[in-house]
């Protein structure tokens, strides 16, 4: 059942954007993009670790390509490979000191992390300084230079599918489920008293998160033909946060559902310019006030209150950090 | 590279009293994180409602500034009552989601600036016009006025910490919550307390430090940035750890600035914080 459902929407999301205008092809390729980011984030969120600075590995990506394409000529697909692969490396380095820490330690480096990267693209020339790259080219596809829209579809939705595949394939692993047990303090304890070596899984579900985070920003650089320091601030971080918290935690289908959701809403309200970010920090509080587990707990919504008065009533006034 | 003394003390010295700037906005901060253990995203947010007060009742209606403080004071107290009565409270004991919640209330507050106060740039004219020159070195009258008040706040929650009985039940609650509700702390009055002084505190301090940036909704951000890592890098909570920091990340800008250029800096500063936490997890004076 579940899987006919699947196929059916990758049929559909297949065959039906040839007659889709350019606007929707545009929504639909930022949706897919913010689905993976979000998923992305996923990956140590399900483990209890919270980053603000995710956006600083995407920009990592997006540089990388759009400096190989724009001052060597690299051929692109190369490029969102050499994205990833950096983003990757970048996320290694810092895992392996920041990983100890736990909590809002950790968002917080991550977050520093975030602004060096963002404050090195802005002082060097060699990254093109405060105004970015302009002209980064799109792929070429069998000597076609995919400039519309629609071809660009294709190589986006290619790639979040292999992408969102793999994550989801990742999280029922043995792999996968060694992550959930890492998620306080006392049960990394347990992990590790019975063998479980939890520095290294836990710096490879980080290299995993910003490997995809690195990939699609390279997609990203490349679909918006120029890369800035501007466009990878601490509020995209946020955004993947607040689409994974929105859509809930529980499940894979959280945070895709939220990154969905919202991202196609933000679209519609672009033109509103502030009313965009008003709207997802006030369906954020909402959400987590009224909504513990988030929109993939709607269908439990009884049981989810239920909890959520318990819980609230013999809480201690100081937060503990697990 | 020739770098000229007077240049190098000037730097220094304007580092010190940027430093001391930075400390003013991390107080509030500091408090709430020391007590509660709550990360509040929204204080940049506060501190920006602070100044964009003084420039409306100040400036443009024409209030005193005493009143207007008060005002100001006031109206901070409230909402900090208000959050901490109606998100923080309802979210006790769920870290990430307290700090998920917090970033939600800044990006609100934020939005609404942005649709209510327009995206113009702004200005609050010096409250103290005019500049002090020492040996050779100049200091801008109104950033001086801005370390006296931060000077006054620092003793002030020096006092209010360690030498009231508010101060003590704040303590016992975040050394050891069950002992001290026994013994009969009433820890809600706690909570509420710590949030609406560190309300106080962020507002205050955007009052005083209205004249030295130009006003955006947007403002808010770059001070917490410094805030974090100042805090960070003190030792979450530690009211000395923040002086400390907030010092030293202002002289290592201001002087990094001078040598290496203003963004070199800026990220000069972040390396440092992610050094300090890598050697001592803890901050320069924090426990754990």
């Amino acid at each position: 059942m579940k899987t006919a459902a699947l196929v059916l929407l990758l049929l559909a999301l297949v065959a039906l954007p040839p007659l889709a205008e350019p606007y929707m092809l545009h929504v639909a390729i930022v949706v897919l993009m913010n689905a993976v980011y979000a998923e992305a984030l996923y990956v140590i969120m399900r483990m209890g670790y919270l980053s603000f600075g995710h956006a600083g590995y995407i920009a990592v990506g997006a540089y990388t390509s759009a400096l190989l394409a724009t001052k060597l000529g690299v051929s692109v697909w190369l490029g969102f490979l050499a994205g990833g692969t950096a983003a990757a490396l970048l996320a290694w380095l810092l895992g392996m000191v920041t990983l100890k820490l736990r909590g809002i330690y950790f968002s917080l480096s991550v977050f520093a992390f975030a602004e060096v990267v963002n404050a090195v693209f802005r002082a060097f020339d060699f990254f093109g300084g405060p105004a970015g790259i302009a002209g980064v080219p799109r792929p070429m596809f069998f000597g076609a230079r995919l400039n519309t829209h629609l071809g660009f579809y294709y190589v986006v939705l290619g790639a979040a599918v292999i992408s969102l595949g793999f994550l989801y394939r990742l999280a029922a692993t043995r792999f996968g489920f060694t992550l959930l047990a890492l998620r306080t303090r006392d049960t990394e304890g347990l992990a590790e008293s019975v063998g479980i070596d939890a520095a290294r899984y836990k710096t490879l579900a980080f290299v995993v998160s910003c490997f995809f985070c690195g990939l699609m920003g390279a997609i990203h650089g490349h679909y918006l033909r120029f890369v800035s320091p501007f466009v990878f601030t601490f509020f995209f971080s946020t955004d993947l946060v607040i689409f994974n918290m929105v859509g809930g935690l529980g499940s894979f289908w959280g945070p895709l559902a939220g990154a969905v959701l919202l991202t196609a809403l933000g679209e519609q309200l672009f033109a509103a310019g502030y009313y965009k970010s008003l709207v997802y920090a006030v369906v954020l509080l909402v959400v987590i006030l009224a909504l513990p587990g988030g929109l993939i707990q709607l269908p439990r919504l009884r049981e989810a209150w239920a909890a959520r008065r318990l819980r609230w009533a013999k809480q201690p006034v100081v937060t503990t950090e697990r | 590279m020739e770098v000229y003394l007077p240049l190098l003390a000037q730097g220094l010295a304007i580092g010190v009293l940027t430093g001391i700037l930075y400390v003013l906005v991390a107080l509030g901060l500091t408090l709430i994180y020391g007590i509660l253990h709550i990360v509040n995203f929204a204080h940049g947010e506060i501190y920006m409602l602070g100044a964009m007060a003084v420039l409306y009742l100040h400036v443009v209606a024409g209030l005193p500034l005493v009143p207007t403080l008060a005002v100001i004071v006031v109206l901070a107290l409230l909402l900090g009552l208000a959050i901490e009565r109606g998100i923080f409270r309802v979210l006790r004991g769920q870290w990430l989601q307290l700090v998920v919640a917090s970033v939600g209330i800044s990006l609100v507050i934020q939005s609404i600036g942005w649709i209510a106060f327009g995206i113009q740039e702004k200005s609050v004219p010096s409250y103290l016009p005019g500049i002090v020159d020492l040996f050779g070195i100049r200091l801008p009258r109104e950033r001086l006025l801005a370390a006296g008040v931060a000077v006054v706040l620092v003793a002030a929650l020096y006092w209010l910490v360690y030498r009231t009985r508010v101060g003590l039940a704040m303590r016992a609650i975040e050394e050891d919550e069950e002992t001290a509700r026994m013994l009969g702390v009433n820890a809600n009055r706690v909570a509420s307390l710590s949030v609406a002084l560190g309300f106080v505190l962020a507002a205050v301090a955007g009052a005083f430090v209205a004249p030295v940036y130009s006003l955006n909704p947007g403002m808010g951000l770059e001070p917490i940035l410094m805030s974090f890592l100042i805090i960070i890098v003190g030792g979450l909570g530690s009211i000395t750890g923040t002086v400390l920091a907030g010092l030293l990340v202002g002289v290592i800008q201001s002087v990094g600035a001078i040598l290496f250029g203003s963004e070199a800096a800026y990220g000069l500063v972040f390396v440092v914080m992610i050094a300090v936490l890598v050697a001592r997890p803890a901050g320069l004076l924090g426990r754990v």
